[in-house]
């Protein structure tokens, strides 16, 4: 192929490149028909096509640094937002929390300030308001400022909302992330009179929030009994609360009888689609499956004791 | 994952459109939007950003109507194809249960579709999903160009880089054009249904 030729196709093909938004790719190309250009001194009008070119790149430049500047969370319209607070909230297992996971999803898409509403709506249901008070911390500390975060807490513990359990919950969670970000910041304590009873009952809340992930699966390690060292996943087939339903195959029977109820399990992995963590558990109960497609199957309960 | 109502007998399932930056992915959905109206049971909702560049999602809702007694729904979602937005496409592909592989047929994007897939596998490891075992259909979009003198690669060269392994089904497209579109689509939802239908029996 001449040389006017290759610089037409090569052309063609960074303009294509270009139109198809593919820029760093078309730049690549006009810089080789620069390179072109200026290896062969014959080309008529040679000053002319360099000039163009290097226009072109230019003009390449400037649309990447636009991409480039553009931002990456924008604020979309209410009835977007809408359909991210409905679409993205998995296997609610009620209406409260439904409505969590999915002011959850809006602060995960960016949209902040609809999601720090949700969360506020969501501070006068009671089952919710520890879960929804730490995600307004959370979008604080993402999206506002330390001070807010902290001047919400205060609110609450001069308000009459939360109880003494759900206030040392919640400064507990914001003394943590306060802690692994280097800041140190005294937070007002609550009121002493409840406070070493509500210790107690706060760690079993705190556990009770992990109700609020929705597990998918677990992986359990056995250190007991003839099958000690198996590891075995197991979907997850319904969750109430810590309780997760798993079902075994009939055919399993040397498993059937290693999962007794009341075997603590010490080994477990769960799956959450935001996070993978480890903890332990205990087989709660344990029935054989009378009727429908999976008749013989055991279905079994495991109840989450702990997670790190 | 699907919803399922067995006690009003309704299905709602999601396909996710996953693939490189400016590969077709927004394409695909706009034109079963504008050619299957039939189908389609609502809006589409784009959000995107400069030089309409998918920036959250793209969103389709389509009814199938009555399938085996069940009224089945399918929402189509697109995921943006750029590097920086790993967390979005994970977040996207949330509930997954089916996805559509848009390639580049162009040579200058092979390495592109290459990690774009190795994205898709790991975001679905996250999910304790495998890319193996997911419905998943390859499309090879942008065939056209190959008019246009564009260099692309072949349909071996392609299946060699993305489907030596998974053997899924494959489509040559051109979503501008609409080729191969409908054909992937309905691939998919047939994969699909058959998964939904093993793991639910609900059409027993």
């Amino acid at each position: 192929m001449d040389i006017k030729n290759q610089i037409k196709a090569l052309i063609q093909e960074a303009e294509l490149y270009r139109t198809q938004g593919l820029l760093k790719e078309s730049k690549t190309k006009y810089k080789a028909i620069l390179a072109l250009i200026k290896t062969n001194v014959q080309i008529q009008n040679r000053e002319n096509l360099l000039a163009g070119v290097r226009k072109k790149i230019v003009a390449i430049d400037t649309e990447i640094l636009k991409l480039a500047k553009a931002p990456s969370v924008i604020e979309v319209p209410e009835k977007i937002q809408d359909l991210i607070k409905k679409q993205f909230a998995f296997a609610a297992k009620d209406e409260d929390s439904g409505a969590v996971e999915g002011a959850i999803a809006l602060a995960k898409f960016g949209q902040f300030d609809r999601a720090l509403k949700e969360f506020n709506l969501l501070l006068d249901k009671d089952a919710v308001r520890v879960v929804a008070a730490k995600n307004i911390i959370r979008c604080h500390m993402t999206h506002t400022s330390v001070e807010n975060a902290v001047a919400e807490y205060e609110k609450w513990l001069s308000g009459d909302k939360f109880s003494s359990t759900q206030l040392i919950n919640v400064r507990s969670f914001l003394g943590d992330i306060l802690a692994k970000k280097g800041i140190t910041q005294v937070l007002s304590p609550v009121p002493e009179k409840e406070s070493s009873s509500a210790l107690g009952k706060a760690a079993d809340e705190e556990l009770q929030e992990d109700d609020y992930l929705d597990i998918s699966a677990i992986k359990i390690t056995l250190d007991v009994g003839p099958q000690k060292g198996r590891s075995l996943e197991f979907d997850v087939n319904f969750q109430s609360g810590n309780t997760l339903s798993l079902i075994i195959s009939s055919r399993d029977k040397s498993l059937i009888e290693n999962l007794d109820v009341g075997l603590k399990l010490n080994n477990v992995q769960f799956f959450s689609p935001i996070a993978i963590f480890e903890g332990t558990g205990i087989v709660a109960e344990k029935t054989q499956i009378g009727t429908g497609p999976k008749r013989g199957d055991y279905s079994l309960d495991i109840k989450i004791l702990s997670t790190n | 994952m699907a919803i399922f109502n067995l006690k009003n007998r309704e299905i709602e399932c999601k396909i996710v459109y996953y693939g490189p930056g400016r590969c077709g992915k927004t394409t695909n959905l706009e034109y079963i939007h504008k050619s299957f109206k039939k189908q389609v049971a609502g809006e589409m909702v784009s959000v995107n950003t400069e030089g309409d560049r998918t920036l959250y999602f793209d969103f389709l809702p389509l009814g199938l109507g009555q399938i085996k007694g069940c009224d089945v729904r399918v929402q189509l979602y697109t995921v943006p194809g750029q590097v920086q937005y790993r967390s979005t496409r994970k977040l996207v592909l949330m509930g997954v249960d089916a996805i559509v592989f848009v390639a580049d047929s162009l040579v200058i994007r092979r390495e592109k579709n290459l990690l774009s897939l190795k994205d898709l596998q790991d975001n679905l490891k996250e999910y304790n999903l495998s890319i193996f075992k997911i419905p998943l259909i390859m499309q090879y979009n942008k065939r056209d160009l190959a008019k246009q003198g564009m260099p692309l690669m072949t349909i071996e060269q392609m299946q060699r880089d993305l489907n030596r392994q998974l053997k899924v089904p494959f489509f040559e497209a051109s979503a501008l054009a609409g080729q191969g579109v409908g054909a992937t689509l309905k691939e998919c939802l047939k994969l699909t249904l058959k998964s939904l239908q093993k793991q639910t029996k609900w059409a027993e």
